[in-house]
């Protein structure tokens, strides 16, 4: 079943937060105006993104220099001749008509300059078709590349003050680590500023303590803050009240008897 | 004659009066009113008080259900609705992403005034395109441990279910 929306109301980098922890497989539909964009990941991971029609076709690779006609249509017959399940990126390889690391460089950038730009979109209408694989014949990346890197460099794109407000509504709010954050923030290039940001998260400092210690602006610890929220490495909170002066903060709950919650089950398993 | 309080909350047009009148025994007290405000253009009436529904459970026990207004500016009414309660069903409109930002904030406001026991339920999951309820999980950046469970608020049985799966929460953190 597809999920559609628009990702003024859901932002992008929600959706590749969902599609890397779903582990999904699919092809994400974009369009704003007269531009559109095509995603497709394979369990969670970005193996093709453009942003025409015509480079989802395998002269692509030729247009990037990677391959010569000839090549093509070499790989092409083969693709033909090896039948289902096989695709052309597999073929190349096989075949030894590119190298890897070429074509994993120039399609890895291809697709990456594809989703950045999207990050600049106010909105835009989605469609994501899930189990939906992209033609064999497309120039996919030969190793899929993780969303987690390209939140992070889409969130460095994004200067709205309003989207940032989104998530991070007060410079009062403590940041702090979710669990195990270390494991995905390999996967991720953190430059020098966001460094400085990220050594000091303690889980006791705001964000405008955090901005004084590093002398950063509000707004750019905040916009640093936001890209590690929408990768799923930290966490906002209100800052917790000491609890002899506790107003407003999280109040206890009384505990309420067993044998009542019990009688209430009882009587609405009976209606 | 004691009183346990159960509080539905989501935001407009989630489906909460349907939720309560699936299963309260008396017709419910809903006072809605013509929308005069953005809610128009998602329907023509809408919740702006509350809804309210009862399920006696004995004679010395009964069980209320309160639905809060949907919309932020009647954000005041939600403090005041939360005081004493058992529990807190979140719903969400699993067919509208728009709404996604605005529950976030519901369940923010709702837990970090107490240490609330909730479930969340991914409502009109009867309808194409909507999102499933582990879809809703990653969507609403909620821990494995709260329950994100289907529901179709307009079908009793599914009514039960959410209320029954709030009720294990609620029994895990009682006292004997």
């Amino acid at each position: 079943m597809a999920l559609v929306g628009n990702i003024r109301d859901f932002g992008l980098s929600d959706f590749l937060y969902l599609v890397d922890r779903g582990d999904k497989t699919g092809g994400l539909y974009l369009s704003h105006g007269q531009e559109t964009a095509l995603l497709f990941f394979e369990r969670g991971k970005l193996v093709m993104a453009v942003r025409r029609p015509e480079d989802q076709q395998p002269d692509l690779l030729v247009r990037l220099g990677l391959l010569t006609e000839n090549q093509l249509a070499r790989a092409r017959a083969s693709l033909a001749a090896r039948g289902n399940g096989a695709t052309l990126t597999e073929v190349i390889l096989a075949e030894n008509l590119a190298p890897r690391e070429q074509l994993q460089g120039a399609l890895q950038s291809f697709s990456e300059e594809a989703v950045y730009g999207l990050f600049g979109w106010p909105e835009g209408e989605f469609r994501f078709e899930q189990n939906q694989r992209p033609d064999p014949a497309a120039p996919t990346i030969p190793s899929p590349i993780s969303v987690d890197h390209l939140i992070m460099e889409g969130s460095r794109r994004i200067d709205e003050l309003g989207r940032i407000k989104d998530r991070i509504p007060s410079t009062d709010l403590v940041v702090r680590f979710l669990d195990q954050p270390g494991v995905r923030i390999k996967g991720i290039k953190l430059s020098a500023e966001e460094w400085r940001v990220i050594a000091r998260i303690n889980g006791r400092d705001t964000l405008a303590e955090i901005a004084q210690k590093t002398n950063l602006k509000e707004f750019d610890v905040c916009r640093i803050v936001y890209g590690f929220l929408t990768a799923g490495l930290v966490e906002v909170v209100k800052k917790p009240v000491p609890m002899p002066l506790a107003r407003g903060g999280p109040a206890e709950v009384p505990r309420v008897k067993r044998s009542l919650v019990n009688r209430i089950i009882n009587r609405i398993k009976g209606m | 004659m004691q009183t346990v309080k159960m509080v539905i909350s989501g935001a407009v047009n989630a489906g909460k009066t349907e939720f309560i009148r699936s299963i309260s025994e008396i017709e419910v007290v809903s006072t809605e009113r013509r929308a005069t405000d953005d809610t128009r253009m998602i329907k023509k009436e809408t919740t702006v008080a509350m809804d309210f529904g009862r399920i006696a459970i004995g004679p010395d026990l009964v069980l209320h259900l309160f639905g809060t207004p949907g919309q932020k500016r009647f954000d005041f009414m939600w403090e005041i609705l939360s005081e004493g309660m058992l529990g807190l069903v979140i719903l969400v409109d699993s067919t509208r992403p728009e709404t996604f930002r605005e529950t976030n904030r519901i369940i923010d406001f709702f837990i970090s005034y107490r240490d609330t026991a909730y479930v969340i339920a991914a409502n009109k999951q009867d309808r194409p395109n909507a999102w499933s309820p582990e879809e809703l999980r990653l969507a609403l950046r909620q821990p494995p441990h709260i329950k994100v469970l289907p529901c179709v608020a307009s079908d009793r049985e599914s009514v039960k279910n959410v209320l029954l799966e709030l009720l294990y929460v609620i029994q895990e953190r009682s006292e004997e």
